[in-house]
């Protein structure tokens, strides 16, 4: 909790439909301050649609969602987002620094050279901590799988705060990389006190890095510790019959292990 | 070569000259400036399909005895609106949507067209311009749409950006997408619409597409790139209109094959950097 008592996510009876189908049924949820919480679940199971709730990006057919004690709406400059799928031409004529710049500040009507070199200090700042110094002048289309998940966090830390929201980040990483991301991730959350909430299909990852899991699969399956919510019989009941391939083996490599 | 020259210098004397010159101009930077983001927005097609559905404009302004530009101007409008109305209510794609309102609208114009006996004179101007006619009030609307666009661009610059590049990050950044997507199409029919008096409907989206798409082969910043678009679309102008009149070639289609010269330039600098390993 913040000094104030007031957590960063508060999920209340939510409910969302698409052409009034439900989705997603009375998910009840807190994500506490500086805590990394995980949503698992099957493909089809609402974890993006249950951030993009959040993030007041979809109606919501019942309940309510609030974001240190308001309406996302309000409370956006505390929040950073990266999306599940950050696809571009990688011709697309932007640095780096640009890219990172865009993160900061309030996106008001403001000329481009105001405020110019507080930006470009803060740009500096979190390439530095995102250990993405190096590429402050690359092009942005020219960045592998890993330097780009850096300097998406880089975009994040530009502005100062509290929450962070990931929808399977590290897709697309291979496991040493994953490693380094969640990593980072962690020093992130332990010298600048963020939440951080992240949707995964790495069970490993998740067990891990993340202190509290949440268990998805259209409504809330179970919330808690890793060891409670990643439990063989609870991971039966969330995956069910299995039809998704790469959820299917995350999740048979996860029980084998375990 | 130097009576050439001569002729070049005794033609820009002239009041007419002069207009066309700072028309071609205005319309060039101004399509640089709003092409750069077209083009990485997939809009190219929006900008010809607008050329040629402005062939039914012009043609109803005729009909009805209504000053052309005003009409091609509030014509583009509901063209914009159209196509963002339909694009919002049904389940198909823009090149499609595009396809059917822009077949359509020339469709009505050739049946329009042949119930005005007589006006076919002018076809070959619509089709490809007039920039030697531009009125002073057409190069103070072009001069006001610069503006427009630098003021709206310059200061919502970090939302477009977002925007061009990955509209669920723009979405959640609180950047108003719908509403940041219909005032840029406005502004693109507009000046879309303004610039078929000078270049017509054939030649339009050319003032849009290539001087940003050789910006592109050459800046890899976003700011660098807008302004290379901006430059190369007026700088073409510039040249196109002196080429035009030291050969006496068609104003209009000069100024496109010199924006085609660039491009042709950028390609050949990008093949030499990568053959050079730069």
């Amino acid at each position: 909790m913040s000094s104030d008592g007031v957590p960063p996510i508060e999920v209340h009876d939510l409910t969302v439909a698409y052409h009034a189908r439900p989705v997603l049924w009375d998910v009840d949820l807190v994500v506490p301050e500086g805590k990394l919480l995980a949503i698992v679940g099957p493909n089809g199971a609402g974890k993006t649609t249950l951030i993009k709730a959040v993030l007041g990006l979809v109606p919501l057919a019942a309940g309510w969602v609030h974001v240190y004690g308001r309406p996302y709406a309000e409370q956006r400059h505390l929040v950073a987002y990266v999306p599940q799928r950050f696809q571009f031409n990688p011709g697309f004529p932007m640095l780096v620094e640009e890219f990172v710049g865009l993160g900061w500040g309030a996106l008001q009507p403001r000329w481009p050279w105001q405020q110019r070199s507080a930006r470009r200090q803060a740009v500096k700042e979190a390439l530095e901590r995102a250990g993405a110094s190096h590429l402050f002048s690359k092009a942005l289309g020219q960045l592998s799988g890993g330097e780009l998940k850096r300097v998406l966090l880089a975009y994040c830390l530009a502005w100062p705060r509290r929450l962070l929201i990931l929808d399977e980040a590290p897709a697309g990483l291979d496991t040493p990389s994953e490693g380094e991301f969640y990593q980072l991730l962690e020093e992130l959350r332990q010298s600048l006190g963020w939440a951080i909430l992240q949707i995964s299909h790495d069970l490993e990852m998740v067990s891990c890095y993340c202190d509290r899991v949440l268990c998805l699969n259209q409504s809330l399956i179970c919330q808690g510790s890793p060891q409670v919510a990643l439990a063989p019989e609870v991971l039966s009941r969330v995956y069910g019959p299995v039809r998704d391939s790469g959820a299917k083996h995350c999740f048979v490599r996860y029980i084998h292990r375990h | 070569m130097l009576e050439g020259w001569v002729q070049v210098v005794e033609l820009l004397q002239l009041p007419f000259m002069q207009r066309a010159m700072l028309g071609g101009i205005l319309t060039g930077v101004t399509g640089g400036l709003l092409g750069s983001f077209v083009i990485l927005r997939q809009l190219s097609f929006f900008s010809d399909a607008l050329g040629h559905s402005a062939l039914l404009g012009m043609v109803l302004g005729v009909l009805l005895g209504l000053n052309p530009t005003v009409v091609l101007m509030v014509f583009g409008v509901g063209f914009a609106l159209g196509v963002t109305f339909v694009l919002e209510r049904t389940q198909l794609s823009a090149d499609a949507v595009l396809n059917i309102i822009y077949s359509s609208s020339l469709a009505l114009a050739v049946i329009t067209l042949s119930l005005l006996p007589g006006y076919r004179g002018n076809l070959n101007q619509l089709l490809f311009g007039d920039i030697l006619g531009i009125s002073t009030a057409a190069l103070w609307t072009s001069g006001i749409l610069l503006l427009t666009g630098l003021a709206y661009v310059g200061l919502t610059l970090p939302s477009q950006m977002l925007l061009t590049l990955d509209e669920p990050l723009a979405r959640a950044r609180g950047v108003q997408v719908g509403w940041q997507r219909l005032a840029f199409v406005v502004l693109l029919a507009l000046v879309v619409a303004l610039a078929i008096r000078s270049v017509g409907v054939l030649l339009v989206s050319a003032f849009v597409v290539i001087p940003a798409s050789t910006a592109r082969m050459l800046g890899s910043r976003f700011t660098t790139y807008v302004m290379l678009a901006m430059g190369i679309g007026g700088l073409s102008a510039v040249l196109g209109m002196i080429a035009s009149a030291a050969l006496n070639l068609p104003s209009g289609p000069s100024i496109v094959a010199t924006q085609l010269m660039f491009f042709l330039l950028a390609m050949g600098w990008r093949g030499a950097q990568k053959i050079l390993g730069t």
